[in-house]
């Protein structure tokens, strides 16, 4: 890992991430790094990111970066109570913060209905926000939600992620895909018309022993505990 | 006058469309609307025979592009009103005789002279259909409540949507009240779970119209019959009046609708 990292943040403008413990060299690799890209920071929202050593230092770091036209808007450390909080800007903790995941970055939201013979396809998780009517098709590396009554036909974990689900409020496909599984519903369902649809819970569908299996989300959340 | 093209489609065959055109032209006439209707089902015409004027056809819409004859020779004026002309369909061609720019060029030409040029689509997703659709400035889409009927409605309006033409609304067709009430047949509420659309009018099951078409006389002229009660309907909200709507087995709005409202918002 760098020892002085400048990190941009969607909306958020940039982070300073600092895993340098000697004030010495701190102040040596933030000259080299601001050298370049000082520029581009200044005037924008910066935050300041320590860790348990270095946060003794909190002060000094700030002044230093004051002094190069930078200033802070925030500290970013792990636990509050362990840094002495006067005289620097309001602390962010990561104590109680879950940091999204790369992985979990990656979810492509879709609004409005899917109509016969259209799809969609994504990388990572997959949210739509609408009906997905009979005839549809909707592919992704990731999960699949559908806000909405799922009548097409999702393929979840698409391109083998058997950890895979596919989440509706109202789960109808004639055929669900997950990972290399596939499953169909039972024939007398196969046309399923939508008098027959009650306004039944949401259910999940998920990979158990190698087995495509549908269960309400109520069910299922149990299981994951 | 800026007039507006007004398409009529179905996607699936055999749903009404033509029997709808008929009776929205000739309603909007009545009205006091100028309205030039085409027939677009090339080689399979019968909205001449709908509005009763099939004897009076010597050009067609194929004939106008061609440039055999000028356009005003080619339009049939209705027998009731001055206020209704109709173009027909070749019989003798098929639907790759037009062009779709050919008819966005005709339709361009007949807005400065009528209010409503109502263009009667011929089945399917191909090119005669696409003739239908570049033209039109709102499209009515024709289903019944048919489980096949409503699905291939919903291809065309993805279709529509994908070609900007959102502007769209649709008409139930063929409902029969006594079939929903017994969970017979979709009802009103289940076909616009999933089409998704503006509702513009709901025609029931009518068995005079056969022998309304087969008089040429649309329902419409038949102001006490069920379906030209509907078509009265109709007209009135494409003329922006407010009617409401002749409530046929209704259903309340599940949760899942208004969660799905909230978000599109
Ligand atoms: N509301 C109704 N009640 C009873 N019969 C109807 C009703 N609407 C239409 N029909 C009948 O259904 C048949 C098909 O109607 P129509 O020709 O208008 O459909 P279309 O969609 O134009 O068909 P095509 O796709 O072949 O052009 C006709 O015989 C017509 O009389
Ligand atoms: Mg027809």
């Amino acid at each position: 890992m760098e020892k002085v990292l400048i990190k941009g943040k969607n909306f958020l403008g940039f982070e300073i991430d600092i895993n340098e413990n000697d004030i010495k060299s701190i102040t040596k690799e933030l000259q080299i790094v601001l050298a370049s890209s000082s520029h581009l920071i200044k005037n924008t929202i910066v935050t300041l990111k320590l860790n348990s050593k270095n946060q003794l230092f909190a002060k000094d770091i700030i002044n230093f970066l004051k002094e190069r036209g930078i200033s802070i808007n925030a500290v970013v450390i792990n636990d509050k109570n362990s840094i002495n909080q006067e005289d620097i800007p309001p602390v962010i903790e990561l104590k109680n913060t879950h940091t999204v995941t790369s992985k979990e970055e990656h979810t492509a939201t879709y609004k409005g209905n899917l109509r016969n013979g259209q799809s969609v396809k994504a990388n990572g998780d997959l949210v739509i926000v609408g009906n997905v009517n009979s005839n549809s098709y909707i592919y992704a590396t990731g999960n699949i939600f559908v806000l909405g009554d799922l009548y097409g036909i999702p393929h979840a974990g698409y391109g083998g992620d058997e950890h895979s689900v596919v989440f509706a409020f109202s789960l109808h496909s004639p055929q669900i895909r997950i990972g290399d599984f596939i499953t169909r519903s039972p024939e007398e369902e196969a046309n399923t018309s939508v008098k027959n649809s009650k306004m039944n819970e949401p259910e999940v569908a998920y990979i158990d022993n190698n087995n495509i299996v549908i269960n309400s989300y109520r069910e299922w959340i149990k299981l994951k505990e | 006058m800026a007039g507006k093209v007004l398409t009529i489609t179905s996607g699936k065959g055999g749903v009404g469309k033509s029997t709808s055109s008929a009776n929205i032209s000739l309603g909007l006439a009545l009205r006091g609307k100028k309205v030039v209707t085409i027939d677009l089902d090339i080689g399979l015409r019968n909205l001449d025979m709908i509005l009763g004027l099939e004897n009076r056809i010597v050009y067609d819409v194929v004939n106008i592009v061609e440039k055999v004859c000028k356009l005003n020779q080619a339009m049939i004026k209705d027998k009731r009103t001055d206020n209704l002309y109709l173009i027909a369909a070749a019989q003798t061609r098929d639907k790759s005789a037009v062009t779709a720019e050919q008819i966005v060029e005709l339709t361009e030409e007949l807005k400065k002279d009528f209010d409503y040029i109502i263009l009667d689509s011929p089945a399917g997703i191909e090119g005669g259909f696409k003739n239908a659709m570049m033209p039109a400035d709102e499209v009515i889409i024709i289903t019944t409540p048919e489980i096949s009927a409503v699905r291939d409605a919903d291809r065309v309006i993805g279709i529509l949507e994908s070609n900007n033409k959102t502007e769209m609304s649709l008409i139930i067709n063929r409902i029969n009240p006594e079939l929903v009430k017994k969970g017979d047949m979709m009802s009103k509420d289940d076909v616009l779970q999933v089409l998704n659309i503006p509702l513009i009018g709901v025609v029931p099951e009518d068995k005079n119209i056969v022998s309304y078409t087969n008089t040429g006389e649309p329902s419409i002229l038949h102001s006490q019959s069920e379906s030209g009660l509907a078509y009265k309907n109709i007209i009135q909200r494409i003329m922006g009046e407010n009617v409401p709507f002749m409530e046929i087995n209704e259903k309340k709005t599940g949760i899942l609708t208004s969660i799905i409202n909230f978000f599109k918002e």
